[in-house]
């Protein structure tokens, strides 16, 4: 157990900063979860590897404080400290696109992990709907690292988002199709990124065998 | 009917299968608003305004809903999500409250045919459940207010469930039955006064009193005068009385917690 997945991600911070986080895992009553919070997402904008996996602490913090006192101060600070940044998104866009890539892959990621009685929050489906349709505009495509943060996202997400609402990812893949058939300047990886999930998603958020020796193996050889 | 119809249909409607063939998905079924306000305007058929047709029609004192839900809906994500996750427990509790009630009319029945005893106040149960779920919802607030107590930590680990007596212990308000407003509200703070009985010694610091000063700032800045007389008897059977002459609007029902107490025990045991 020393070698969790949290305990590596928290590596990344500073000692007082770990030991704050530590203390959160196991006593959150007895830290400033709003500090928390807020030093998590801080993080994750900046770090694009710690944004992919930070939904799994916030997922422990908050069943930890649920279990201890039944509270959701952490959750409740997490998630509007969202909707902050998540009303700043075009501004947050077009000073830093790594910054919005971050942004993007964090949300998703709380949205993938931190569940209400099981399901996923509610208040998110739209947001992270909204995050993706702008990906999915003609000025993000052009733009491998966009492409490649909404294909990852819905590789991980795909499925639980079009449960929670399909109508929204039928709009979303109109715009993917019209992307990859009709738009002009997409690199070849742009293309090939949308063409394999838009097979990931017509074979139900599954690659059949041949798909995926044609996308992965092909280098190996 | 409509809401109890829709409240099923969350429920049941599980399987992937099902959740996908079906257009906006059962989210929204649940959900009266968007994200901003404003994704709703196509399905906002879906919801509020029917139900308050619904509800004027069938009965006279409705509680005044608008304002409060409203607000709560438009609030941050956070709330959004507490809501959320109130609403789904409180239409779980719903579900359970509706099975008791109907073996406990079952029980009733058999044993009005071998005593003769009559049961016209139970058995008007299964019309006097409040659905609205606005109203539960605020309700359930209230209530979590009360349990968010040390006093009620400490009623709970000092009286254990089947050493309370009706009367004398302070006994949840039901929410799943209908009453006025008034006589809700009522009840919440006569529930909240017998609680404080239990408050923590105060020699045990600043730190408690704190917690229930801010409460009473918000939710019941009328008790503070119920408050005194009743903390300066301290007793246990005292306070009761006191405090169910102070119950206007409780009187009619006054036999009635007793006789609910007998049936959801027999009602558990049958659900064994």
């Amino acid at each position: 157990m020393e070698n969790s997945p949290e305990d590596y991600r928290i590596q990344s911070f500073d000692l007082q900063t770990q030991m704050l986080l530590k203390t959160a895992l196991k006593d959150p009553g007895s830290v400033n979860l709003e500090k928390v919070s807020n030093i998590i997402v801080d993080q994750s904008l900046k770090d694009q590897v710690f944004s992919k996996e930070a939904g799994r602490i916030c997922y422990t913090i908050a069943q930890a404080e649920a279990k201890q006192n039944n509270g959701s101060v952490f959750r409740r600070n997490l998630l509007n400290r969202l909707q902050q940044e998540f009303k700043e998104r075009e501004g947050t866009r077009a000073r830093s696109l790594q910054e919005w890539v971050c942004f993007v892959t964090f949300i998703c990621n709380i949205y993938d992990y931190l569940k209400v009685n099981n399901m996923p929050m509610v208040a998110l489906v739209h947001p992270v709907y909204d995050c993706l349709m702008r990906l999915a505009q003609p000025d993000a495509l052009t733009n491998e690292e966009e492409v490649d943060c909404l294909v990852l996202q819905l590789h991980r997400i795909g499925e639980q988002l079009e449960k929670s609402s399909s109508q929204r990812m039928d709009e979303l893949f109109y715009l993917l199709r019209d992307g990859f058939l009709l738009q002009e300047g997409l690199t070849s990886m742009a293309r090939l990124l949308l063409l394999e999930i838009l097979e990931f998603r017509a074979g139900g958020w599954v690659l059949s065998g041949t798909a995926h020796r044609y996308y992965y193996s092909e280098i190996a050889d | 009917m409509s809401h109890l119809a829709r409240s099923r249909r969350c429920d049941g409607n599980n399987t992937e299968l099902e959740d996908r063939s079906h257009g906006p998905s059962r989210w929204s079924q649940c959900r009266k608003r968007g994200i901003d306000g404003s994704l709703r305007s196509k399905r906002s058929d879906d919801d509020g305004e029917d139900d308050t047709n619904n509800r004027n029609a069938s009965f006279t004192t409705p509680e005044s809903r608008a304002p409060v839900s409203r607000i709560a809906r438009q609030a941050d994500w956070g709330s959004q999500v507490e809501d959320d996750e109130m609403r789904r427990d409180v239409q779980r509790d719903m579900q359970r409250y509706r099975r008791r009630i109907l073996a406990a009319e079952v029980t009733q029945r058999e044993r009005k045919t071998s005593s003769g005893s009559s049961g016209s106040c139970d058995s008007k149960e299964g019309d006097n459940v409040e659905m609205d779920e606005a109203v539960l919802l605020r309700r359930q607030k209230q209530i979590n207010y009360g349990k968010n107590t040390l006093a009620y930590d400490r009623y709970v680990k000092e009286v254990p469930k089947h050493m309370r007596q009706p009367g004398v212990h302070p006994k949840t308000p039901n929410k799943f039955r209908k009453y006025s407003r008034r006589s809700w509200d009522q009840q919440i703070k006569l529930w909240k006064v017998k609680l404080h009985a239990w408050d923590p010694p105060t020699e045990e610091g600043g730190e408690v009193n704190a917690s229930h000063v801010e409460e009473l700032r918000f939710e019941d800045v009328m008790d503070i005068e119920i408050d005194f007389p009743v903390l300066s008897d301290t007793g246990n059977g005292t306070c009761s009385f006191s405090t169910h002459n102070l119950s206007v609007e409780d009187d009619d029902c006054a036999g009635t917690p007793v006789k609910m107490q007998k049936t959801e025990t027999t009602a558990e045991l049958d659900m064994l």
